[in-house]
């Protein structure tokens, strides 16, 4: 009879196939009503003697039923959730839902860069007007009226005493003038001359640096470049310094490091050389300290100026100088 | 300037290639821009820098040369016996002393024209200059050799056995300019100051810089006179700017001949004329008004190893500067150095630093960190640094939202406020002009960024980009009408510079995977809102804006404090019609805000507020209302009925259509209730809540949505 049962409620629990199902059985078997309950309600009819066997019969099937009861619960549950969740598989491959974030203009990418090299060897920043007296812009710089040097840089007039700063070295005046050395600033900024053609825009960037203090030497200004150049491209990049001619620095320098394009092999980009002019430099002009008022005995110094382009181009790679002003974001987004 | 190293070998013995020549001549402050061979020479391309006219030619570079090798130095064969001084018939009148300090002159009759032998067409010609005959070659041949021009004029032709050397000032006594006919047939307009060579009658050249045509050496010429003369170069400099002519001769009488050079130069053409056009050579003119006077330079030999950073001995300084052609007297302490007359860019002890610097060579000076003393103004970049977190703050903020940073030029034309239809009493129109703009559109310089992004768009959209979020920090220039009274200062002349954020939405409408149908208009101003949070400003107000070029209905002007900081919105539908935008109706959004403004606003210190340790109550609320009330009206509402309880507020729907009565909208909000100090209960809220809604439909007119 208790075997009957056992088989019985086998072949129910394998038909299970849901908990709905499951329930049924439990609720067949170990409900009120149940099987084993109406077994267990006809104990009393039974002789004496085979009472307790039975009854422990019953018991043990009970424990059984419950048991496979429960662990078939537990593997329709999980078979369930498995079955919902393959349900709400969705397709990973498509592109997610983003704003890509902005790109920054890769002269001000670079130009961040250069700023924050000068400002850890202590440089501060400094700023001035770009519409600019020709008195800071010339005048100060030991660039008179009608000298020739003028003719090196087209500038764009607004009146007789009033231009478009040619470089940013009137700050280098401005700068001074508000300052008692000693002092280190370096100025970044626009810059205009009217000249446009493949390999000139008629508005670029450029960083101007400036230090004066006793003792400062051509030797210290060397330093400074040679450093701020291995940081920008490199701990291995040759430097080289050979004398030039600006008329508000003397002894003037212009500063080129080895091609990191040919690896000073000589390619396209250096003209064969393995050269690549990236700085002008020079110690400060007296008359250009005489003129701000500072004592050319016990003070000099040194200062620099850099083109923002050529240092983006040559770090990118970039070969045509208006693609910084055509804005198309094919390029931008690439920094 | 192109050097022949098989010509530059004439004056110089060296045993080095072309490569080391050219090595040194850049280590020196010449630098070679280029080699380039020839079949059976070398010529370097050398570019010399404007204070150095003394290297402008062949001998110049090898005295150069010379200087650092130590090699002696050849001077080229001269003619010198004067056999027919006595025999001339000619005058030299200087009327104008200070504008031609000295000026000689030769005769040379019977010369035979020809072209020139083929050595010396063929120098000219490695150096760039076409051979056009004996005479015309050898004057542009010594030009070369020695630095120093010359001109030849046709004898027969000059009126009155003489020349003159003055302004059409001085010569005629009016201040008229005057016209004459330069040998490249061109007739030019010589101002008054200019100064011109002339003969008994008129003028026959623009003195250092052109030949007349009527007397210039032609085939039939069979009589020289040939000029050498030494002109103040800023008269050249001015005459050649006004006539905008530019000569091999005006380009080194501008920059400072050597005035000792220009009897040799004269001597050495005779020489070449006799041996080369068979001419027979006069005895030479000579008339010197103004004796060079050379200057004395104290040159401390501390001061060179002080500036450098060296340790040279002062025989080593003495040698260099000895070495380099100057004059040089010993004292213990300083040296007493008068530079040749060729050194026309010595005047200072620095300009002697710089020799010393270049000969011994920028490479072997040790390159070292300053140590530097620490120069501090609190003050000045506390200024600095508050401003830079500012800027790079707000760019930050444009960067995550998406936006593309970019550099337009400053420039602008007056039809890009016109397309906006900037009225004329607007700032916007208080324009600086270029005077010599490149481009008749970039006549002026920006008051505003928005033209530039507008144009931007239209690049990207003719390219294939779609969908643009762009975004530039600039100046804008804005023209003061007449300098502030009373400020001495120069810089009051100079125009207002504010520094501007702009930037501008546009994406093409096209079918996309994932909804997003954000009106562009809230897009831009929640990239405002962020800026603004970002910042800590909250004073703020949006109000509907004044801007002609925006549409009326989707625009706004931002103000902080009741100054307006700038705008954002839609741009007016005739804008689009100047555009070469395809779409049907495109929507741009763009907004402009002044930086400078900003950065006065932004609150510069955080104090942390203590986070509430109870629990919040919510209530969302939803009420009916006229279509026209704008929900800033329920925000004041807000706001106005403050309760310390009231955490926060905010608009979760706003709905028109169904169930809800025509001309009526109905606007859905949550509001959050907590206590700093104890948990607060429903009945608590629901005190507050009902008395705050009972206000809001009061003041509203509304009703409760059911
Ligand atoms: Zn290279």
């Amino acid at each position: 009879m208790v075997e009957e049962i056992k088989e019985r409620f086998f072949e129910d629990l394998n038909s299970a196939e849901d908990l709905q199902k499951l329930n049924a059985i439990r609720v067949k078997y170990l409900g009120k009503k149940g099987v084993l309950t109406a077994q267990l309600k006809l104990l009393p009819s039974l002789p004496p003697s085979e009472r307790p066997l039975v009854g422990k019969l019953i018991n043990e099937i009970k424990v059984l039923i419950e048991k496979e009861l429960s662990s078939k619960e537990a593997f329709l549950k999980e078979a369930e959730l498995k079955k919902q969740l393959l349900s709400e598989y969705i397709d990973i491959t498509l592109p997610g839902k983003y704003t890509p974030f902005g790109s920054e203009h890769p002269l001000n990418k670079v130009l961040a860069e250069i700023i924050d090299i000068f400002i850890r060897m202590g440089f501060s920043v400094e700023e001035g007007p770009e519409v600019e007296l020709d008195y800071y812009n010339f005048e100060a710089l030991n660039i008179p009226k009608e000298h020739p040097a003028r003719d090196m840089q087209d500038t764009f007039y607004i009146s007789d005493e009033i231009l478009l700063r040619t470089h940013t070295s009137p700050v280098q005046i401005r700068g001074m003038i508000k300052r008692t050395p000693p002092v280190r600033f370096i100025a970044p900024g626009k810059v205009y001359r009217c000249d446009a053609d493949i390999s000139h825009t008629p508005m670029f960037h450029q960083v101007e640096g400036l230090m004066i203090d006793e003792n400062v030497t051509f030797s210290n200004l060397k330093g400074v470049l040679v450093t701020f150049i291995h940081l920008m491209f490199g701990q291995d990049v040759p430097v080289r310094f050979r004398p030039s001619f600006f008329p508000f620095t003397e002894p003037s320098a212009e500063v080129d490091m080895g091609c990191i394009l040919c690896r000073c092999h000589g390619c396209r980009v250096c003209k064969n050389s393995g050269w690549l002019e990236i700085l002008g430099a020079g110690m400060v002009h007296p008359v250009v300290l005489e003129n701000v008022g500072y004592d050319t005995e016990r003070y000099n110094g040194f200062a620099f100026g850099m083109g923002v382009e050529r240092i983006a181009m040559l770090k990118y790679q970039i070969d045509d100088i208006r693609l910084f002003f055509e804005n198309d974001i094919r390029f931008l987004r690439q920094f | 300037m192109r050097v022949p190293i098989e010509w530059l070998k004439e004056y110089i013995d060296i045993e080095v290639s072309a490569e080391e020549i050219a090595k040194v001549l850049t280590n020196i402050g010449h630098e070679v821009e280029a080699i380039e061979r020839f079949e059976d020479d070398t010529v370097l391309e050398v570019n010399i820098t404007p204070n150095r006219p003394d290297c402008l030619s062949i001998f110049g570079i090898a005295r150069e040369l010379s200087a650092f090798f130590r090699k002696p130095l050849r001077f080229p064969e001269i003619y010198l016996t004067e056999e027919k001084a006595d025999e001339i018939d000619f005058k030299i009148d200087i009327l104008d002393p200070d504008l031609c300090n000295r000026y000689a002159g030769c005769i040379v009759k019977g010369v035979k024209i020809e072209p020139s032998p083929p050595w010396m067409a063929r120098r000219l010609e490695k150096c760039g200059i076409r051979a056009i005959n004996n005479i015309v070659d050898i004057t542009n041949y010594v030009l070369l050799e020695l630095g120093h021009p010359l001109h030849a004029f046709d004898l027969d032709t000059l009126k009155g056995k003489c020349i003159r050397v003055g302004t059409p000032q001085s010569v005629t006594g009016n201040q008229t300019s005057l016209i004459t006919k330069t040998l490249d047939g061109i007739a030019r307009e010589i101002p008054s100051s200019g100064l011109l060579i002339w003969d008994a009658e008129e003028p026959i050249a623009i003195a250092g810089i052109m030949g007349g045509l009527d007397t210039e050496v032609k085939d039939a010429t069979e009589n020289i006179f040939l000029e050498s003369a030494y002109f103040n170069p800023l008269s050249i400099l001015r005459t050649s700017k006004v006539l905008g002519l530019k000569t091999e001769s005006s380009y080194r009488f501008e920059k400072g001949t050597d005035i000792n050079m220009l009897e040799k130069a004269l001597l050495r053409a005779t020489f070449l004329m006799r041996r080369i056009a068979g001419g027979e050579v006069y005895g030479k003119l000579d008339v010197y008004p103004k004796l060079f006077a050379p200057k004395t330079v104290i040159l401390r030999y501390r001061r060179v190893n002080s500036i450098l950073g060296l340790n040279l001995s002062k025989d080593y300084v003495y040698d260099i500067i000895e070495r380099l052609g100057f004059e040089i007297h010993g004292s213990d302490e300083y040296f007493t150095v008068t530079p040749p007359s060729f050194r026309v860019d010595i005047s200072r002890e620095i300009d002697l630093v710089e020799e010393i610097a270049r000969i011994f060579g920028y490479d072997r000076i040790p390159s070292e960190l300053p140590k530097a003393q620490i120069g501090f103004d609190d003050t000045r970049e506390r200024v600095a640094i508050a401003k830079n977190n500012v800027k790079e703050s707000i760019r930050t903020s444009c960067l995550r939202k998406g936006f593309n940073e970019v550099i337009n030029f400053s420039f602008m034309g007056s039809q890009d406020l016109d397309m906006l239809k900037i009225a004329e009493n607007d700032e916007r129109r208080k324009l600086v002009k270029i005077l010599n703009p490149l481009r008749i559109e970039d006549s002026y310089m920006r008051t505003t960024l928005i033209p530039s992004l507008i144009k931007n768009v239209e690049y990207n959209v003719a390219h294939g980009n779609r969908d643009l979020r762009l975004f530039e920090i600039s100046k804008v220039f804005i023209n003061k009408e007449k300098p502030i009274e009373g400020v001495p200062h120069k810089d009051s002349i100079l125009p207002e510079e504010r520094t501007h954020i702009a930037a501008i939405f546009y994406k093409e409408k096209t079918k996309t995977l994932y909804r997003d149908d954000i009106h562009e208009f809230y897009l831009m101003k929640g990239v405002i809102e962020a800026i603004l949070e970002n910042l800590k400003i909250d004073n703020h107000l949006f109000v509907r804006s004044s801007e002609g070029f925006l549409h009326p209905g989707q625009s706004a002007d931002l103000f902080i404090n009741d100054i307006k900081i700038g705008f954002v919105g839609t741009l007016a539908p005739f804008v689009y019609e100047n555009l070469e935008i395809r779409a049907y109706r495109p929507r741009i959004v763009v907004f402009e805000l002044n930086l400078d403004c900003i950065i006065q606003f932004s609150k510069k210190d955080i104090i942390y507020r203590q986070l509430s340790k109870y629990p919040y109550i919510e209530r969302d609320t939803a009420i009916i209302v006229d279509s026209t009330l704008e929900s800033s009206v329920l925000r004041d509402l807000i706001n106005q009925h403050r309760s310390d309880l009231i955490e926060g507020f905010y608009i979760f729907d706003v709905y028109q259509g169904d169930n809800i009565p025509k001309g009526k909208k109905s606007i859905a909000f949550n509001l959050r209730y907590r206590a700093s100090d104890r948990t607060l209960t429903d009945e608590d809220v629901d005190k507050i809540h009902n008395a705050l809604i009972t206000y809001i439909l009061e003041k509203t007119g509304g009703q409760i949505r059911t």
